[in-house]
């Protein structure tokens, strides 16, 4: 009891009260932008959290987040583009909804099944963490890389892009992770002789520079979107109780494949989106519905982006294997704060970790007022011009990627993640792969040096615990998944063609 | 900058070769026979591997699959076909200008260095004097306010320290 209440204590201080606040409302704007994801604008707040108390940093983490992912859906119901990559599945139908005249309809669901499926990826955060972490306490050096690669290779499976692309994105990110000291052996290793390069390649510019900086590239080549018409909106929540009632079955499974696709390392909201938009018009009843303005795939898409946001931290927590690219920062953020995850976090820092939990529920209540008001504003934050919002953008890349460390070095590590991610990204490579190869290579090589040292150079004992072989089985399955659909694919083709 | 697969692929080819050869080159851990060479070696060949099926063209199939399926949503990258090759140059603009930052802060100073940030991308993006000017004095001090006092980043005063 005394964990709780001082959980409590740890919430309620001022500075985490006030930067949940703050964050709630810098999340729901960013996210509203067209073109600034979730994932960058908490890119952006990570110098902001080193000056934070602990619980304060990770309260602004995880609010800003779960309202960017909500508020990705304002632009994309009014204007039919997404505000977030994780909005972009049900972009259209949200858009649709609004030229029938439903917009507050559309917006209502979005906030208010957000809201919920925040609340269910929470409880699924509470409840999963505590068994997994005693699971966790047994785990080797060989199960944790099996796990950190099978983190990897989950997020080159979900990338909608070729899996060749995917997987060569993701061994990038490892190689780079190859730069620096930070080796087995201690010798510096592809430093070409630069002091800078001694410390590797930090995350931190690595991927703002991917996600912002690249993302200003590709705004100086593309027409800004259209201003959001003024309009009037009825009231945003009237009906959402009804649809609650409707539609609690399709709810109740978004939150669910929300939850376990968040779980799964690597794989995120949008990949969370997607799936269960897909979902929803397979299990409909009225599947001919679906493109036309019709909002069950709303409800249960929407449920299902934020149930992952919350439950991508188990992974997180337990094993330091990000659940997507939000949580990957997260898990630089736990360690610079000292809170380093693990099995051992739940028994040493239970009040933290309870304090988590309360902050994620409130995050997902002050959501819906927050929501509602700035959906009624949107119209006006949507209305600053692309010319005003990209300067102080690239000006907060720079400065922002200079506090990390105060080195200059940093800024032209930024510039040149732009360029990488750009091309990349203009090329088909998924820029997320490359992001987790980059968080995850240390842990990888370690775990996996570390464990071919243990077993004197031998693979064999890779395989022979049990729980490192089911984990084995499981990666080799990832990577044998996209050959074996592609020979399959190649073989129904080939006798059409004869 | 859309390139051909051939040309990406060839790109990792050599990229993952060089990285291979170079970790095989570095000592094992002293009474080992890993050390820091085996991660490089395995990831290198792996990304070699990966660049030689990327320009053969496999797994292209499932890719173009995918970004239909992409465009049908929205698909952001129709508006980039249309260009020409030197208006496409103006990618470039904001990592030039994040390494001009790294060249003249320590001189010119954090402000006058980020007005001219704001100022040059205000009005490539298209904004009349009357934002760009407004835009290029105002956010930088909003910043330097934000980083300097608040979060004690130690940004250079150079020739225009600010009063706080």
């Amino acid at each position: 009891m005394a964990v709780y209440l001082e959980a409590f204590r740890m919430v309620l201080a001022p500075d985490v009260v006030i930067a949940i606040f703050l964050s709630s409302v810098y999340g729901l704007v960013v996210g509203s932008l067209p073109g600034l994801s979730a994932t960058m604008a908490t890119a952006l707040l990570v110098p902001v959290t080193f000056y934070l108390s602990p619980i304060a940093a990770i309260a602004t983490i995880i609010s800003a987040s779960a309202m960017a992912i909500f508020s990705g859906d304002i632009p994309g119901a009014l204007l039919r583009i997404p505000g977030t990559p994780a909005s972009a599945a049900y972009t259209d139908e949200a858009y649709a909804m609004t030229r029938k005249g439903q917009a507050e309809l559309a917006l209502g669901a979005g906030v208010w099944f957000s809201a919920l499926g925040g609340i269910a990826g929470t409880i699924s955060l509470i409840l999963l963490a505590p068994p997994l972490a005693e699971i966790a306490l047994s785990f080797s050096t060989f199960e944790y890389f099996w796990l950190a690669l099978l983190g990897l290779m989950c997020a080159t499976l979900v990338a909608r892009s070729s899996p060749v692309k995917a997987i060569a994105s993701m061994l990038l990110g490892l190689v780079i992770t190859c730069i620096g000291m930070e080796n087995p052996g201690g010798i510096p290793r592809f430093t070409f002789g630069l002091t800078d390069l001694l410390g590797g390649i930090e995350v931190i510019p690595a991927l703002v520079g991917v996600f912002a900086v690249s993302e200003v590239m590709r705004a100086m080549v593309s027409p800004e979107p259209p201003p959001l018409p003024d309009r009037k909106y009825g009231s945003i929540m009237a009906g959402q109780w009804r649809l609650t009632k409707q539609y609690w079955l399709p709810m109740t499974r978004g939150n669910i494949i929300g939850i376990i696709i968040g779980v799964l390392p690597g794989a995120g909201a949008d990949m969370a989106a997607w799936v269960s938009y897909a979902m929803s018009k397979r299990f409909s009843k009225e599947p001919e519905k679906f493109g036309t303005g019709h909002v069950e795939g709303l409800v249960e898409a929407g449920a299902s982006n934020n149930a992952s946001l919350a439950s991508g931290w188990v992974p997180a927590l337990l094993f330091g294997v990000p659940g997507d690219t939000i949580t990957a920062i997260a898990i630089g953020v736990l360690y610079m704060k000292g809170l380093n995850p693990g099995p051992t976090l739940f028994t040493e820092k239970a009040s933290s970790m309870y304090a988590l939990y309360i902050i994620f529920i409130i995050a997902n209540i002050i959501m819906i007022p927050l929501g509602i008001v700035m959906i009624r504003i949107a119209a006006r934050v949507l209305r600053a011009p692309r010319s005003a919002i990209m300067p102080v953008i690239v000006l907060c890349c720079a400065v922002g990627t200079f506090a990390t460390g105060n080195s200059l070095f940093a800024v032209v590590t930024v510039a040149a993640f732009g360029v990488i991610g750009y091309v990349m990204e203009a090329n088909g490579y998924p820029v997320a792969a490359m992001v987790l190869g980059i968080v995850m290579g240390t842990m990888v090589e370690q775990s996996f040096v570390t464990s071919l040292i243990k077993s004197d150079g031998s693979i064999l004992p890779f395989f022979e615990r049990p729980v490192s072989s089911v984990l084995a089985a499981l990666t080799i399955g990832a990577l044998a998944w996209p050959v074996m659909y592609w020979a399959w694919r190649f073989f129904q083709r080939a006798p059409a063609r004869a | 900058m859309r390139l051909s697969d051939r040309t990406t692929g060839g790109f990792l080819v050599i990229l993952g070769s060089v990285t291979a050869y170079a970790g095989s080159l570095l000592p094992p851990v002293p009474g080992q026979d890993v050390g820091p060479n085996i991660f490089p070696l395995v990831c290198g060949s792996l990304v070699a591997v990966c660049g030689l099926l990327i320009a053969l063209g496999i797994g292209s199939r499932l890719e173009e699959e995918a970004e239909a399926d992409f465009s049908a949503h929205g698909g952001v990258m129709e508006s980039e076909l249309r260009q020409s090759p030197l208006y496409k140059l103006r990618v470039l603009i904001p990592p030039a200008l994040l390494i001009f930052y790294v060249v003249v802060v320590d001189t010119l100073g954090f402000v006058p260095t980020a007005a001219i940030i704001a100022f040059v991308i205000s009005v490539v993006l298209g904004a009349r004097l009357k934002l760009a000017i407004p835009v290029a004095v105002l956010s930088p001090i909003a910043v330097h306010l934000v980083f300097f006092n608040l979060l004690r980043v130690p940004l250079p005063d150079g020739l225009l320290p600010m009063p706080w």
